[in-house]
């Protein structure tokens, strides 16, 4: 018989990469999305889509919805997107059923009737292989399996709307410009940077390779430049390029930027930990190498 | 008012080492209490002022680093101390600490609201805080910026990926803090020495009635990614212009520009 896994979604990208997670061990796959309009966007990803028509995010009220679906499938499986919310869901859901979860999961086979799953911990400086007894649930990381391919005729399911448990006021985040968690190339500004004003240059570099602009945490949280960072305590991104731009490189950032395909690195400190995981890298100040390089991006656009 | 803050020693991962084998250098690793762990505790003594509440704070282990750990919540104005006497605390599972925290809540509380951090310093899974909520059925905040507990109600601000949230909630409740909430005190040399000669109180886990399966196989290794490390230099205006220029041919053969 083959493992039934029920996957949480709020967006396509995550469901079409648990959508994979779930081909690669032959699970048979459901899933459950909060809202009737992100579930129409999964259709023909998964043959049994749930939904319901939850408001803003109140953890209790979300993990209930998503309990009524698991009662029906009880699936073996259970997987959640490793993002703030991914992470509060799975631990409600895993601690009712007194099962353990696998956090920052990049990696899972099966094995007889279990699972592996590969884990990264301390900032994604180490792994760990966790063996993984169904009922199981896993949170994995963005950029972890290729988006699968619509291919299946999909059935909607309506989930009655639980109770809230609290009174929530939601105010969405102002983006300048692409969202990183959505864009191909990611541009991010780290401390050596040194003025508001000299973040242009990042944004300017960011729009002439169609790309999103970012930040470290410390630009964000002690001043205040941006409203979201990068890393484990931030976004979580997987850009085809990650460019790092006076950004030294420490494991929580990195953790947020592990799975970009190519990884540039700008920083005047040869020794700064992220040259040993860059593929490329410039040994420099960036007060002299990021000017160079938006003027050279321009000059090729203008050909 | 009662309240409990669970709190968790954590390694500095900035500054973890790995011998040749990709093991993890784990003995010289320092290690302190989480930023956000702190910052949770704050909040209660916060309360404790305003509103006189009485703050429990409570580690899962028993190293030395634990011991030290709820010693600095002491210091810090803990009214008192409890280590959950679990071995290896560094390697069970997530269930079980959770399981352990909301079993020593049921034991000496009721406790309106309980604080963790909102992720730990060292593994960052922010999943016990949730799993407390689940197992206790407390109402849960997640990830709080900005906390505001009243005699029967919390308000509180949590950023997620998405924007930003205003939580109105009753207790009992669950609150993971994050590291930006506060500025965690830093204690007085008299609280410090008061602090030593407060008990820490120990619990034998076999009191807390637990059952849970751990995790098997816990062989932490190195985590290496395949990157190319291609590094140039750019000392001056011309060695910039010519590193500039490999590196969007480079760029451009990827096929990501
Ligand atoms: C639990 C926890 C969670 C965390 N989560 C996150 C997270 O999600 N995201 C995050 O970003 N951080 C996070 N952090 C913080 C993280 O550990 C680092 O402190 C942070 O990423 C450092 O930011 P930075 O690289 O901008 O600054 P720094 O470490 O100060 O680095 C600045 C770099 O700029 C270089 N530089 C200076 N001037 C120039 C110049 N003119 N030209 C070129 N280079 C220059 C320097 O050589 C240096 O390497 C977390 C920390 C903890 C404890
Ligand atoms: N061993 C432990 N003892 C006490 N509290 C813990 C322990 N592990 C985690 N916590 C608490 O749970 C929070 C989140 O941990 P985590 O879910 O592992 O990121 C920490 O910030 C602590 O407040």
């Amino acid at each position: 018989m083959r493992t039934k896994l029920l996957a949480y979604s709020e967006d396509r990208s995550w469901a079409a990469q648990i959508k994979s997670l779930s081909d690669s061990i032959k699970a048979e796959a459901s899933i459950f999305l909060p809202k009737k309009e992100i579930a129409e966007k999964v259709s023909g990803l998964y043959e049994e889509i749930y939904y319901s028509d939850l408001e803003n995010f109140d953890p209790l009220a979300y993990i209930s919805a998503f309990f009524e679906v698991a009662k029906l499938l009880s699936p073996e499986v259970a997987v959640f997107p490793c993002t703030g919310k991914g992470r509060i869901l799975a631990g409600l859901f895993s601690a009712k059923n007194s099962k353990s979860v696998a956090t920052d999961v990049y990696n899972v086979q099966s094995k007889e009737n279990n699972l592996i799953a590969k884990r990264l911990v301390y900032g994604g400086k180490a792994e760990v292989d966790l063996e993984l007894k169904i009922p199981a649930t896993i949170c994995l990381l963005h950029g972890s399996y290729v988006e699968a391919k619509a291919n299946v005729e999909s059935r909607f399911n309506k989930v009655i709307k639980p109770n809230a448990s609290c009174r929530v006021i939601f105010t969405p985040k102002k983006v300048e410009g692409m969202e990183p968690d959505k864009a191909e190339v990611v541009v991010v500004a780290g401390r050596g940077v040194k003025t508001k004003n000299d973040l242009r240059m990042i944004m300017e570099l960011a729009e002439l390779l169609k790309g999103a602009w970012s930040v470290t945490r410390p630009l964000a949280v002690d001043e205040g430049w941006a409203e979201s960072w990068i890393g484990i305590s931030g976004l979580m991104v997987s850009p085809k390029l990650y460019i790092g731009i006076g950004v030294s490189g420490q494991p929580h950032h990195m953790m947020g930027a592990r799975s970009s395909k190519i990884v540039v690195a700008i920083n005047k400190d040869r020794n700064a930990p992220i040259f040993d995981e860059c593929d490329y890298g410039i040994v420099g100040d960036l007060y002299v190498v990021l000017p160079e390089m938006i003027k050279k991006l321009k000059n090729m656009k203008q050909k | 008012m009662k309240i409990l803050v669970a709190l968790k020693p954590t390694y500095d991962i900035n500054q973890l080492k790995f011998d040749s084998e990709g093991v993890p250098l784990l003995e010289t690793c320092p290690i302190t209490l989480g930023e956000a762990d702190k910052c949770a505790l704050e909040e209660a003594l916060r309360i404790k002022e305003s509103n006189k509440a009485i703050v429990i704070a409570v580690t899962v282990g028993e190293s030395q680093s634990h011991i030290k750990g709820i010693r600095d919540a002491l210091a810090m104005g803990a009214d008192e101390g409890y280590l959950i006497k679990m071995k290896n605390a560094w390697n069970i599972s997530s269930i079980a600490v959770a399981k352990a925290i909301a079993s020593f809540a049921q034991l000496t509380g009721p406790y309106d609201v309980i604080f963790t951090g909102a992720g730990a310093g060292d593994t960052h899974s922010s999943i016990i805080g949730p799993m407390i909520s689940a197992l206790l059925d407390f109402r849960l905040i997640a990830g709080a910026d900005q906390v505001e507990v009243s005699e029967n109600m919390v308000k509180a601000t949590c950023k997620m990926e998405d924007g930003t949230y205003y939580y109105e909630s009753d207790l009992p409740v669950v609150i993971t803090v994050t590291s930006e909430a506060n500025e965690p005190r830093i204690p007085t040399l008299k609280a410090i020495i008061r602090s030593k000669s407060m008990p820490i109180k120990e619990v034998d886990p076999s009191v807390l009635s637990l059952s849970v399966e751990e995790f098997k196989d816990l062989k932490v290794l190195k985590h290496s990614i395949e990157r190319k490390r291609i590094i140039l230099e750019a000392s001056d205006q011309k060695s910039a212009e010519e590193s500039v220029e490999k590196i969007i041919t480079f760029l451009k053969s990827e096929g990501v520009i």
